[in-house]
């Protein structure tokens, strides 16, 4: 690892650490490098509903730069039902926390990306849209995905994902934040009615030819019905 | 704010960690955070629409960053390996948000990148950070996996996937295998970004 790489230590939920992880942020702190402090609250899970758990995001947030002297956090609301950040519920608890920690500080922070749906299918890039949308227009610095399929199928994942997370992000920035909202309203209830039939996808080696790096002509075709989605709901970055 | 005769420091933290008060772990999870938490929502009054995903009611904002200011004061943070609760003074926590990093570099050379503050109205894009996100990769599309991710040009940095096995081993935690797994993703993630002529990109 370089000094300039982020280098990882994860709280445990909620507002809990173990002495490992105060070891590693030890020796970070020693040695001058770029902490990058992880925690992913639970929506429904020891804080309880909306609020408590955006309330405990936020102390979380905080804890980071007190604990560990962090560079900056890493966040990802999720939801105990799905495991996913992308659900409404973890959106809004991302999307308050963050913007509180916007208003009210200069911290640096970021939100990392789990999806219902796998690669190659509409709806995973649906869902990433709608927290790059949540995230870019709440002031956070970085965005860090995606795992696709909850992150927990091997090789269930790949490039173009991020590529929309960082293109629809690119398009959101400095959007009205009314409209932002309005326009994440529609965009979350085009998929939250899906959750129990939501497409498994499919593997890297089939969204890609393994060897060239190029996507599938089937993913193209996948990535621009989402395209033609979000621009009909009003982002315009493809225009 | 009051003046604090220092930063708290993580190894302070550790000091706290052996001598801060004593607690059950179902205590907290299931008595402390909960109770704390619903207190502060009435408190200080506060209802989320889920219809809105971002507050744009100011008053909200900063009542949340206030009940979330008060829930790391009032309960602390509890270490699960001590079984005790480590715990702040407000100015502690005050000045260690007064005291975070305004900026920092990530990456190298031409691919270095400055991540700055930015408003909710900014903009300025966010930095993308491109990668599976810790989600398991085999052995086989390690490499091939994260060198698409570099090739995108809209990909800032890297956030790397994790080898399901190396040289065929499970890398089972705290055992050898861990450690040549690990050392392997590097290598490969520092490979891919190469091949696609951005060895410079943060990790």
């Amino acid at each position: 690892m370089r000094p300039s790489d982020s280098h990882e230590v994860s709280q445990l939920n909620e507002l809990k650490i173990d002495v490992g992880a105060l070891i590693v942020g030890g020796y970070y702190a020693l040695s001058g490098q770029c902490v990058m402090v992880e925690q992913m609250p639970i929506f429904g899970g020891y804080s309880g509903g909306l609020e408590e758990t955006a309330i405990v995001d936020v102390a979380t947030t905080l804890n980071t730069f007190v604990m560990m002297q962090g560079t900056w956090h890493l966040d990802g609301p999720v939801h105990v039902r799905w495991g996913i950040t992308t659900a409404r519920e973890a959106l809004a608890v991302a999307g308050h926390a963050g913007r509180a920690v916007e208003e009210n500080t200069h911290i640096l922070s970021g939100n990392q990306y789990y999806t219902l749906a796998g690669p190659c299918t509409v709806m995973c890039l649906l869902e990433t849209a709608a927290q790059s949308i949540t995230d870019t227009a709440s002031g956070r610095e970085v965005l860090s995905g995606v795992a696709s399929a909850k992150g927990v199928l091997t090789d269930m994942f790949t490039a173009m994902e991020a590529r929309f997370m960082g293109e629809v992000a690119h398009g959101v920035a400095g959007m009205d934040l009314h409209q932002v909202n309005i326009m994440l309203d529609k965009l979350v209830s085009l998929y939250e009615g899906k959750y129990k039939t939501a497409p498994e996808g499919k593997p890297f080696d089939e969204c890609y030819d393994p060897v060239t790096l190029i996507p599938t002509e089937e993913y193209v075709g996948v990535y621009n019905e989402a395209i033609k989605i979000m621009t009909d709901l009003g982002l315009n970055y493809w225009k | 704010m009051q003046a604090i005769a220092k930063p708290v420091s993580v190894f302070d933290v550790y000091d706290r960690a052996k001598s801060g008060p004593e607690m059950a772990e179902a205590d907290w999870d299931f008595g402390v955070i909960p109770t704390v938490a619903k207190k502060l929502k009435e408190k200080y009054k506060i209802k989320m629409d889920p219809k809105v995903m971002i507050p744009e009611d100011k008053t909200l904002i900063d009542t949340l960053f206030q009940a979330g200011v008060d829930m790391l004061v009032e309960c602390g943070v509890y270490c699960i390996d001590t079984n005790r609760v480590i715990k702040y003074t407000r100015d502690e926590v005050l000045t260690a948000i007064k005291n975070a990093p305004r900026h920092f570099t990530f990456g190298e050379d031409q691919e270095a990148i400055n991540v700055v503050e930015r408003p909710y109205n900014s903009p300025l894009p966010p930095v993308i950070q491109g990668g599976p996100t810790g989600s398991p990769c085999s052995e086989k599309y390690f490499l091939a996996i994260h060198q698409s991710y570099a090739q995108e040009p809209i990909c800032d940095t890297i956030v790397n996937g994790v080898l399901q096995t190396v040289l065929g081993k499970d890398p089972v935690p705290e055992s050898p295998w861990e450690i040549m797994a690990v050392r392997s993703e590097l290598l490969q993630v520092r490979e891919a970004m190469s091949r696609a002529g951005r060895a410079g990109m943060g990790l």
